[in-house]
């Protein structure tokens, strides 16, 4: 079985706290935060190699991301998938998700035969959750996205559970498929230091444009529908009154709140 | 071809056994846009099998026109047949502005949709507004809430945006008239390929008070330090007749009773007369969550922690040691018997 | 010279141990040390991970890494449960002790089941006459019909009463100088003569078994001697420099750098006089004092490891990196309960626990008096 993993190096997301916008230009400063892989994907990874291990295959991770992401796909490898394909040129900056899944499919269309393509449903930055979707229609085979649960048969048949809210729909579909998952799909094994050692010879690929053959024209800005405007960061400000004294004082003064808003009569 | 109006859509979701609540949520905010615009059409689509009186139910809330489909293979959703059907009308109709709901079935259908039509699609919107001159103009929250960018979309048509649940208000219901075009399903769904299967769409009542009807919302992030912590929690909610909620890390750790319950970006947006949080830093993914509540009061040991800035009362202590106290409080207040 | 820098391969060791250990073990430092409990389960998914059997060549299941790997493994497990990192590092002594010494049907033998974790062993050579006073080992192996018997009692022996397999000296006879002889034999768990004694109620390091072992004729056959006769004495120094005090040097460096870390978050949230503590001048110093350490010990404990692994005897370097490391650890824990005042006594914290573990390691793998002894030789001759 070959599959491929969509994965997205993203900013540390524990580190979001210290972006910054630039009040002159407007423009993000994420400089010096680390990349790592985007946790959703971990997830996809983690499905991807229990597959492949209950049906042999290939694993390959494949990302649209300047080819300094090699460093952060590295994680990647080392959790069990057999290779990295780096989708990177400047041209593709500034795509939007349906531009970037355009590149995406040109890249998994040039790596040859699938059988799955899995994604983390969103991205901790954009968080966007449109690229499965939209990867499966410009490779004209079916997709799912908010899978919670996923069997894939011998026979290629696939039977998913899909979360809605307040509950789920379970689907069937057949293979070749692209699915988007969640995170509660699987627990991502730990990486171990065999897998360290091997990820160091894995092969890693960089492709830009020209080999994807693709049009300049449907990527990055120039392909994007959609356009950024101002950035700006959301201000919530409230007054802040500060309750001091001790515990049984504190707990007076909230009892006093509450009862000023209708609860507790 | 005779020039059309410009008309904006509004893509409604039918659960069985109900019209889903952000159906109704950006409904409002059609018509709000189309008043912005000087006055346009605003059409609902509905997709479904036996699902007219919600077709009625989508007029009385401000819709002009429903587009009604209804055919056995749309009796439950799949993105193949809802994709195909809303594709052909939308090329067909040519709306300029469409409209989904960023519920789980939004966030598959309108990417599904988008990519069929080569347009593109704002995501998980907080915020819409029209320019004069007809620019639909799309606010989206990016790295977990701290980041708000104004999106549009210059050229390519329809404009498309996923909206939030939770961030608008219904509109508010009035008998006005309007007309329901009844489509042929069957012709619709004639040349499409489906190659999906829903089985069965199951619903899972959570137990306890959902978090978006809880009049108070006790909401425990990182700080409560563990599941043993977060029982207190529980019981200051029950006290409270209210709702518990948590912030990602607290969900994360395995304390919390599911994703449902989560407050952010990418969870629950919550308008409780009374929040009160514990434990929780004050991300931008969880405080846009609950901007729009009553009166929020936070509980952290950190004086600087960012949650105070967007906060109504501060507490700053060890939670451990206010919230037994509290309760007793609480229960002293209720009286005797409770 | 070039700067003290680990390789990208041992960035991502590092860090997938990280990541282990910050979501399996910190979860139950607390009840490790509270409960001396050992977590074998914990043991053995290491084990799996590669993690246990870190420097032992891939031919016997191990990941055919070196020192430093080790070394970095030990650290990340020290900084959140020091007693179990004390475990492992006890763990590969029994390992190196087969490894460096061992026939190859001894190493095949035995070497794959403790790489992965299946097993757990221990080096006894301590009694009750001394530590540091390797030859006064009082322990007796007699040749008798082609075997050996064994009697003796050997003291604060890490992972007694849960090591399969032991490695233990005991005189054999005397050198030509007419000075005792010492020999090294496996001993099984479960072998006649054999058994764990009493059991330590240890301060500090908690979560490791400290006991001693009873041998009361046990016999074993000449398979089960390890490394040849007479070298007993040879091998256990050797094993003390290059895995018992390296080893040590790591964990004191982790319980350094949880000092750090909790002392640092700890000033930045508790507020005082209306300010967070770390505005304060006192505290400042008490942190740039524990960072100094930290930077110290560091570079200390690595590069020794790294001069033994290039080939160099490194024992005064070794020494003063587990001198400083552990002495280090107990300043660090001293002056992080300090800055946490009352808090810093509540054991709902864990620093009281790193304090523990701090003077606790002062005595493993020999005291610092020892240490300054053995680099006062190496300096003066």
């Amino acid at each position: 079985m070959n599959i491929v993993v969509l994965v997205k190096p993203v900013p540390d997301p524990a580190c979001y706290d210290r972006i910054e916008i630039d009040p002159a230009t407007g423009v993000l400063e994420r400089q010096g935060m680390p990349a790592v892989l985007n946790p959703a994907d971990r997830h996809a990874l983690e499905a991807a190699l229990a597959l492949s291990e209950r049906f042999g295959g290939r694993v390959t991770m494949v990302s649209m991301a300047p080819d300094s992401a090699a460093e952060t796909l590295m994680e990647g490898l080392a959790m069990g998938a057999d290779e990295a394909c780096i989708l990177s040129d400047r041209i593709f900056a500034g795509s939007d998700s349906l531009a970037t899944s355009r590149v995406l499919a040109a890249g998994i269309r040039k790596i040859g035969a699938f059988d799955l393509v899995l994604a983390g449903n969103e991205s901790a930055d954009g968080g966007t959750a449109h690229v499965p979707s939209q990867v499966g229609e410009l490779l004209g085979v079916s997709h799912l996205a908010n899978v919670t649960r996923l069997e894939v048969g011998a026979d290629g048949r696939v039977e998913a559970r899909t979360r809605i809210e307040n509950g789920y729909i379970e689907v069937e579909g057949a293979l070749p498929m692209v699915v988007g998952v969640k995170r509660e799909i699987n627990t991502p094994r730990y990486t171990s230091l065999m897998g360290v050692l091997a990820a160091q010879s894995k092969p890693v690929r960089v492709w830009g444009a020209c080999d994807l053959g693709i049009d300049a024209a449907c990527v990055g800005m120039e392909g994007s529908g959609m356009r950024p405007g101002r950035l700006t960061r959301p201000e919530y400000g409230r007054k802040g009154e500060r309750i001091e004294g001790s515990p049984e004082e504190v707990s007076r003064r909230v009892v006093a709140i509450l009862r000023a808003q209708g609860i507790l009569g | 071809m005779p020039d059309r109006q410009p008309a904006i859509w509004v893509v409604a979701e039918q659960m069985p056994g109900r019209l889903a609540p952000v159906s109704l949520e950006i409904l409002g905010q059609a018509g709000r846009l189309a008043s912005e615009a000087g006055g346009r059409e605003v059409a609902a689509l509905l997709l479904g099998h036996g699902v007219g009186a919600f077709a009625e139910e989508l007029l009385a809330f401000g819709a002009d026109k429903v587009h009604l489909v209804e055919d056995p293979r749309l009796e439950l959703y799949q993105n193949d047949t809802y994709g195909a059907v809303l594709s052909k009308l939308i090329l067909r109709e040519r709306p300029d502005v469409v409209l989904f709901g960023a519920s789980a079935v939004g966030e598959e259908l309108a990417p599904t949709v988008a990519a069929r039509l080569d347009t593109g699609l704002g995501a998980h919107c907080t915020n819409l507004g029209m320019r004069p001159d007809g620019t639909l103009t799309m606010g989206v929250l990016g790295f977990g809430g701290r980041v708000h960018t104004e999106m549009f979309c210059p050229s390519m048509r329809p404009q498309m945006a996923s909206v939030k649940p939770g961030m608008f208000q219904p509109p508010p219901r009035s008998e006005t008239g309007g007309k329901i075009v009844r489509e042929d399903g069957a012709v619709l769904l004639s040349d499409v390929e489906i190659r999906l299967r829903t089985v069965k769409v199951v619903r899972e009542e959570p137990e306890g008070m959902p978090l978006e009807q809880a009049e108070v919302v006790v909401a425990g992030g990182w700080g409560v330090g563990g599941k043993e912590n977060w029982r207190i929690l529980t019981e200051l909610a029950r006290e409270l007749s209210g709702a518990v909620g948590c912030t990602r890390p607290a969900l994360d750790e395995g304390w919390t009773a599911g994703e449902h319950t989560m407050i952010g970006t990418s969870g629950k947006t919550v308008r409780p007369k009374v929040y009160i949080g514990v434990g929780i830093s004050g991300s931008p993914h969880h405080t846009v969550g609950i901007k729009d509540a009553g009166v929020i009061i936070s509980v952290n040991s950190d004086p600087r922690a960012p949650v105070f800035e967007c906060s109504d009362y501060r507490v700053v202590a060890d939670f451990r040691k206010i919230l037994s106290p509290l309760l007793a409080e609480i229960r002293r207040a209720k009286g005797p018997i409770s | 010279m070039p700067e003290l820098k680990f390789t990208q391969q041992q960035e991502m060791l590092r860090k997938a141990v990280r990541e282990f250990v910050e979501k399996e073990v910190k979860p139950v430092a607390r009840r490790i040390d509270t409960e001396n409990h050992f977590p074998a389960d914990l043991f053995r998914k290491m084990g799996q991970l590669g993690f246990v059997g870190v420097f032992v060549p891939q031919q016997y299941g191990g990941a055919g890494l070196g020192q430093t790997e080790r070394a970095i493994i030990l650290e990340e497990l020290g900084r959140h449960a020091a007693g179990f990192a004390m475990a492992l590092m006890t763990h590969h002594l029994g390992v190196e002790a087969i490894l460096a010494y061992g026939t190859e049907e001894q190493k095949r033998k035995h070497l794959p089941d403790l790489a992965t974790g299946k097993k757990i062993s221990g080096l006894a050579v301590t009694e009750a006459t001394g530590g540091s006073d390797v030859a006064g080992q009082l322990a007796t192996a007699a040749r008798e019909n082609g075997d050996w018997v064994i009697n003796g009692r050997k003291c604060f022996i890490t992972n007694s009463s849960n090591a399969e397999i032991n490695v233990i000296t005991a005189r054999t006879g005397e050198d030509a100088k007419g000075r005792p002889a010492f020999s090294a034999f496996i001993v099984e768990s479960g072998m006649e003569g054999f058994s764990p004694g009493r059991e330590e109620d240890k301060l500090g390091l908690r979560g490791s078994s400290t006991g001693d072992l009873l041998l009361n004729n046990c016999r074993v056959g000449d398979a089960y001697l390890l490394g040849g006769e007479g070298n007993g004495m040879r091998m256990a120094l050797a094993l003390f420099t290059k895995i018992g005090r390296t080893g040590m040097a790591a964990i004191g460096l982790g319980i350094i750098r949880a000092c750090l870390e909790e002392g640092v978050k700890f000033a930045k949230e508790r507020v005082l006089y209306g300010k967070p503590l770390s505005k304060l001048q006192a505290i400042q110093f008490e942190i740039a004092q524990i960072r100094i350490d930290y930077e110290a010990a560091r570079l200390l404990t690595y590069h020794s490891i790294a001069l033994r692994e290039g080939g160099a005897g490194a024992d005064a370097e070794i020494a003063a990196a587990k001198y400083y490391a552990t002495e280090g650890a107990v300043r660090a824990a001293k002056r992080t309960m300090d800055l946490m005042g009352g808090y810093g006594v509540i054991n709902e914290y864990p620093v009281g626990r790193y304090l523990r573990d701090a003077l606790t390691t002062i005595s493993c793998g020999g005291t610092s008096h020892i240490m300054q002894i053995i680099i006062a030789g190496q300096t003066l001759n």
